[in-house]
This record gives C-alpha cells, structure tokens and sequence, in this order.
C-alpha cells in the first residue's frame, strides 16, 4: 500500500523541483561544462561578427529583418540552439536514462510518464534557455548586436507556439528513441534540413525558388522570421500574423500526434520488454 | 489462507520478438518469431510470505518480476498485486509493491547516496521534514547512515544493494520484489542482505517478499514457500519447510528432477 505518496503528490512542482535539483547537482560536479559552454558562445559570436563584416549593411534580403547580417545571424543562431534542444532535449534524456540504466527505477515511481519524460529534461530545456539569453547578451555587450523596439506580443505569441510545436517534434523523437533506440529521423531530418532550409544563417529567399517550397514545410523558418521580425525590426503583432498561424497550424497538428505516439511507444516497448534496452 | 493473495498470476504468459538481422527482415518482412519467456505461468503469493523463486537462468524469473512491477506487459492471462490487476490498473499495482532492482546502474553514480533517495523520495510523493525523516530512518534501517554524503560510485556492491532496499521501501509497499540481491556479493554482505530481507522486512515490518533466486541454500534456509520455475511455468511449489525437509541435498534433488523434467518436454 502506498503510504504517504499520493497521485496529486507525485505529479506537481515538488517533482519538477526534484528533477531540477537531480540534474543541477549533476551538473555541478561536472566543473568544466559550464566554461566550455561560455567559450562555446563567444566563439560564435565572433565568428558571425567577422563573417558579417564581408556582408554589405542593408543587402535587400536582409530588409525584413533590420538590415543587419550580424543580427540576423546571432538571433538565428541563438534561437536555433535552443530549439534544437527543445526538438531533441527530450530524445536525449530517454536515450541517456537507457544508457544510464536509470529509465526502469523511473519508471516504477507513480509519476506518470509524461511528467518524467519532462522532468528530466527541464534542467536541460532551462539551461538552453540561458544559454540563448547569455548569447544574445554577449552579443549586445561585446560587439553590438542591436535590437529594434522589441515587439513584445509578437515574441510571446511565437515564442509559446513555437515551444508547443518543437515540445511536440521532441515527444515524436523520444517515442521513436523508446522503440527503436537509436537513429532518430525526426533530428536527422528536421536537424539537418532546418540548418539549410530553415533560415538560420542566411535569409530563406536567397534560396533557388525549386527548393525554396522545402522552407515552407519547415516550423523553423517561421518561428525565426516571426522572432527576427519581433526582435530586430520592430514589427507589430499583424506583421508576424502570418508567422503565428502557420505555426499554430503546425501545433495543432503535431501536438496531439505526438501525445499519441509516444502512448503508442511506451506500450511497445512494455509489450516488446525493451523499455530499458539501449 | 486469506481471501486477497499479495500476488497472483494465472495462466500468464509472455513472448518477446525475436531479434532479426536485416537479411532476415528483408526476406521475411512479414515474419513474426517470439521466444516464450512464460507459459501459462500460475503463481499464488500469500500475504507477509517470503517467498522464494527458484529457476535456472532464462527460466522467466525476471520476467514475471517485471511484469508485477508493471515494466512489461504480460501477453495472455492475468496477474495482480494486492488486488490490482498490473496491466488494467498499473497504477495502483506500482503503489502496491517496491521493485529493489539490484541493477547498480540504476542509481545516479555522481550523487551521494542521501542525494539518490532525496530525488526517488520526491518522486515517491514524499515532501519537506516527513521525506528527510523517512531517508534517514531508512538509511539507518539499511546501515549506511554512515556513509549517507557519500558519492554512489564509491560504494561496495554490498552498499549499493543495500541503497536499493532502501529506494524501494520509500513507497511503503506492503509487496517487496527483489531480483537476485545477493548476486555477485561476498558470502558475509550476501548473509547481511539475507537476514535484512528476512528478519527486517518480513520479520519484523510483515511485508511480503518475492524473492527471485538460483541459489538452492538461500532458498531452502530463508524463505516460508518455494516454487521451481522453469521454461516459463511453476514446476512445483509448496513450504520450505516441506520442499526442504530433507536439508540442502534434498531440495537440490528435487530441484534437478523438477528442471530436468520440463526441459525433457517439447
């Protein structure tokens, strides 16, 4: 009989809390991350800065976005990372408690799945988090990135349905990574081909029209045109309208599949008896 | 015998897919071959028992013990803990038993032990003054109270089988399921866990405990009842005290034939 545990207890903030405090002291003991990671950020930065000098100020493909290849490239980079972790963050936790050996003494906690599945990747999500906040940062301090009269609806309105959208990519990746262990497509795909296709260091349009149709198919592309348009040229809510149905679009589509496949997951893998295979 | 079995199986049973190669898969895209890892597996456990699994490897030990602890699910029959039935209703069953897994790399190796429970505590529904009471009362149950600060991976084998008891008796189950504990332990943590299981937990606590093992001596010197598994099904069950009346030799005897029985079947 369960004593004082009951199922309202085990599925709250105390238990996100848990995981947090897991995940930091971990994370603590692993003295170097932190400074690699920094380093990490102001390499990038520089490197976009140096690159942005040989790209002439005002070229007409970067009008939309403020005119300036440095900012483009810092938000594109910045916010790509992040949702790199957000499509893939999940998959990684899965796969790293199946190497670890600790997914089976999760897993027969009375916390429901899905409240682990994001537990364990909070620290990770919220790291990246402040990671895209300290770039940007850095970015303003050390070498003049300059954000236009910052649109504050318009980031809120594409940044929350650009979480449900990649959350959803990232519950895909995890119940792929359940059954089959390794060889994520959807990373590989989405990964890959938003680097290209998705506007993260040049504009979509300079793309040949034959391929250019790809982007479109892509949440990446707009969830970086709506956030350089709120961020860099100060564009109003009608402005990123476009941006913000194409996305909503795409949550209410890849939401509740995602929700469905990874029940589907979780009982193959009970069924198969792989849940803690790797 | 009481009216509610702590644990129940009946006519359990459980394939698991064949892992195939790719030349296979292309072959034979449509192939679907299982290996039976339970064969209409029938099990009753009776409330504050201990209650000893005895089998050679590969005979479905882990297997059912999983499925109780509601980590596969079962592809014909039934089985239940405390009343829940662990596939129609897992989550109670979860609430019923504590599954000590005796895997090492279960825990977090770069968190101290006290770290390790803090974070399974929480997860177990457990909050504020009432969790760090129930880890250090569980810690000192366990002996390690001592070396609580320390990191997980400067624990003995010992130490850390010893945390696992620890981790599954935070729910406060009344059904204890344990997987081997004493394997690869020096003779003395292994007797150490042996009286623990069976002086502490049934003893004293009145838990029942589903011990699965293929050790003869232990079986014969610390559980109330006996079932032989082998090949996916209960072979013979009964008392220890009757299964093992003849000493160690007797029971290994009975053991042989009972293997050596299902094994000469098709």
């Amino acid at each position: 009989m369960s004593g004082s545990a009951g199922p309202d207890r085990t599925s709250g903030a105390g238990v996100f809390r848990a995981f947090l405090r897991r995940d930091l002291r971990e994370a603590l003991t692993y003295k170097f991350s932190f400074v690699s990671s920094i380093t990490g950020i102001l390499l990038s930065s520089a490197t976009f800065y140096f690159v942005a000098k040989l790209v002439p100020s005002g070229a007409p493909s970067l009008g939309p976005f403020g005119g300036d290849y440095f900012s483009f490239a810092v938000v594109g980079v910045a916010f790509a990372g992040l949702l790199g972790m957000f499509q893939e963050g999940l998959a990684a936790v899965v796969r790293s408690a199946q190497l670890s050996g600790t997914l089976e003494a999760l897993l027969v906690t009375p916390v429901p799945v899905p409240v682990i599945l994001f537990g364990s990747s909070l620290y990770s999500l919220a790291f990246q988090v402040a990671r895209t906040a300290v770039h940007l940062g850095v970015a303003m301090a050390l070498f003049g990135l300059a954000l236009g009269r910052v649109n504050v609806p318009g980031v809120l309105a594409v940044g929350v349905l650009t979480v449900l959208c990649f959350l959803s990519v990232g519950v895909l990746s995890a119940s792929f990574i359940l059954v089959y262990k390794t060889g994520n497509p959807f990373s590989w795909v989405l990964g890959t081909v938003s680097g290209l296709l998705g506007g993260v260091v040049f504009p979509v349009s300079l793309l040949p029209p034959w391929i250019r149709w790809i982007s479109s198919l892509l949440p990446v592309t707009y969830a970086l045109d709506g956030m350089r348009k709120s961020l860099l040229a100060s564009a109003s809510l009608a402005d990123v309208l476009p941006d913000v149905a194409a996305l909503a679009a795409f949550a209410a589509v890849l939401l509740p599949l995602s929700l469905v496949a990874f029940r589907l997951a979780v009982r193959k893998a009970k069924r198969d008896g792989t849940l803690s295979h790797y | 015998m009481s009216a509610t079995p702590a644990i129940l199986a009946e006519c359990l049973v459980k394939r698991y897919p064949v892992f195939r190669g790719f030349r296979d898969l292309v072959r034979r895209p449509f192939d679907r071959r299982t290996v039976t890892a339970l064969d209409g597996l029938d099990l009753r456990v009776d409330p504050g028992r201990v209650f000893c699994l005895l089998g050679p490897n590969g005979a479905g030990k882990t297997t059912l013990i999983k499925i109780l602890a509601t980590l596969v699910l079962p592809d014909g029959g039934r089985a239940a803990v405390d009343g829940h039935d662990v596939a129609r209703d897992p989550a109670r069953a979860k609430g019923a038993v504590g599954y000590a897994v005796g895997e090492e790399r279960s825990f977090y190796w770069r968190l101290t032990g006290r770290e390790n429970l803090e974070f399974f505590a929480a997860l177990y529904g457990l909050r504020g003054p009432a969790r760090s009471r129930r880890i250090a009362d569980l810690l000192d149950l366990v002996g390690l109270e001592a070396s609580a600060d320390l990191r997980f991976n400067a624990y003995s084998t010992g130490m850390r089988q010893m945390l696992a008891f620890a981790r599954a008796l935070l729910a406060e189950a009344s059904i204890l399921l344990v997987d081997e504990p004493t394997r690869s332990l020096d003779p003395l943590a292994a007797d150490r866990i042996r009286s623990f299981l069976r002086g502490e937990l049934a003893g004293r606590q009145g838990k029942t405990v589903l011990w699965a093992t293929h050790d003869l001596g232990e079986a014969a010197d610390f559980a109330d009842d006996i079932a032989v598994i082998s090949r996916g099904s209960i072979r013979l069950s009964g008392p220890a005290a009757s299964l093992a009346a003849g000493g160690r030799a007797a029971l290994r005897r009975t053991y042989e034939q009972a293997v050596e029985e299902s094994e000469a079947k098709p």
